[in-house]
């Protein structure tokens, strides 16, 4: 799990991509991901690959991680792009793939370029306007959880997968994908687990001072 | 120091599942007030050792009896509890919750420091603290175990509780880690728990339990508990 992809910790730098205000990049992002909708041809899609390619080389992310996140990805990409083939036509399958390239892309930059407790205090920003309903930080929480979560999902696939092999079992798609199930399920009961160790799932108020009936969990 | 009381602490868990089914005990009932800096809970897997010390922050709360510290309620303050005690697990990649372990220690201070620069600037000398600034940007998956495990006690140790808890803190770790970690230890202020299989580790302490079974079947010396521990473990 040492070189987890694109979507794994921030790559410090200086360049116009890592200073752009975490707004802007937003904006960027929700702009790839609405494209698909807007566009109905392969050509703008196409300019917006090539726009990313240029951002990735402007912000110098290393060249491995993108690859290999996107190495990931290919099988699903490959399927998608033949059932699209099928049940509509090649350039409509060309751009629901590209669009998805796009926006995985787009998403892995900003998680690459932008400390995670910025994007925390920006999602802080944005829910406050919810916090009759939700507590900001846990949404926040919750998704910085997800960023630190998905290399160790991916690496966790890899080494069942590995093991797998070494059964004569990678072909058997039960023999990775149930253990695979199972470690995730662990991993998240034992994140949780930290989590509320920590009191950070205790609202706010609670760990500064008030009090409030119940503990983090009643059972063993 | 920290005072944790356990009054008739009792953990029972559903047998068949159903809460409303039939229960199994397994830890205590427990009564024990600890006082003393250094505390070493030394059992066999499965004895209820970490259930004993999750009991301590409020992570597990008791079926029946109580558990406080300095005079709080694990269930009814158990935000509270939590800022005074602080819980490191064996395994440190389960605790370390964000990519890097700059961002994990500044999670740790989000709720201390709301400015994102004071945040920053305690995170900083937190990491100088535990000698990991050279580590601090690096993805936490790419750090060696006992890196990790530092790391892991520099963020949970940022907002400085009066007790650390350790489920067995040196379980991964290589000896001259566990060198490492125990001369951090050491030179903690905060009065210290730990679960242990290390039993140079558990000599190392003021007080030692030995839990067997789901109770304290010994409660003294750290010498005298080890040889305890030892005869229960030989026996046929």
């Amino acid at each position: 799990m040492s070189d987890p992809g694109l979507f794994s910790a921030y790559v410090p730098g200086t360049s116009v991509v890592h200073r752009m205000p975490l707004w802007a990049k937003l904006v960027g992002v929700l702009a790839v991901g609405a494209m698909p909708w807007v566009t109905q041809s392969v050509w703008p899609l196409a300019l917006v690959t090539a726009l990313l390619a240029g951002i990735v080389l402007a912000a110098r992310l290393p060249a491995h991680r993108i690859a290999r996140s996107l190495h990931g990805l290919l099988p699903v990409l490959a399927v998608l792009l033949a059932f699209q083939w099928w049940s509509h036509d090649l350039p409509y399958a060309v751009r629901v793939v590209l669009g998805i390239v796009n926006a995985f892309v787009a998403a892995g930059v900003l998680t690459a370029t932008t400390p995670v407790s910025d994007l925390l205090d920006g999602v802080v920003r944005a829910a406050r306007p919810l916090r009759r309903v939700v507590d900001p930080e846990v949404v926040a929480l919750t998704l910085g959880v997800v960023v630190r979560s998905v290399p160790w999902v991916a690496g966790s696939f890899s080494s069942v997968r590995e093991s797998a092999r070494a059964r004569g079992l990678d072909r058997n798609p039960r023999a990775v994908l149930v253990p695979t199930v199972v470690h995730v399920v662990a991993f998240a009961r034992s994140t949780g687990e930290a989590l509320a160790a920590r009191g950070l799932t205790d609202p706010a108020d609670d760990a500064l001072g008030s009090d409030r009936p119940g503990g983090a969990d009643r059972t063993a | 120091m920290t005072e944790v009381r356990l009054d008739g602490a009792t953990v029972t868990v559903p047998v068949d599942g159903s809460p409303g089914g039939r229960a199994r005990t397994i830890l205590g009932p427990v009564d024990l007030v600890l006082t003393q800096s250094r505390v070493t809970v030394i059992g066999a897997n499965g004895s209820g050792k970490s259930t004993l010390l999750r009991l301590l922050n409020g992570l597990v709360t008791p079926t029946s009896g109580t558990v406080s510290v300095d005079g709080l309620d694990t269930v009814r303050h158990g935000a509270r509890v939590r800022r005074r005690v602080a819980f490191a697990f064996t395994d440190p990649i389960s605790q370390l919750v964000m990519p890097t372990g700059r961002e994990d220690v500044e999670l740790s201070l989000r709720r201390l420091h709301r400015s994102r620069t004071q945040r920053r600037v305690a995170a900083e000398q937190v990491l100088e603290r535990f000698g990991m600034v050279r580590h601090a940007d690096q993805s936490v998956y790419d750090l060696s175990g006992g890196e990790r495990q530092l790391m892991a006690l520099a963020a949970v140790l940022a907002t400085e509780p009066g007790l650390l808890v350790l489920d067995e803190p040196t379980t991964l770790l290589d000896r001259r880690n566990t060198l490492r970690l125990r001369a951090l230890l050491d030179s903690l202020p905060q009065s210290v728990v730990l679960a242990t299989h290390d039993l140079d580790l558990a000599l190392a302490a003021d007080r030692s339990l030995v839990v067997d079974e789901g109770r304290v079947v010994f409660d003294g010396e750290p010498a005298a508990a080890v040889e305890h521990y030892i005869g229960l473990t030989d026996a046929p």
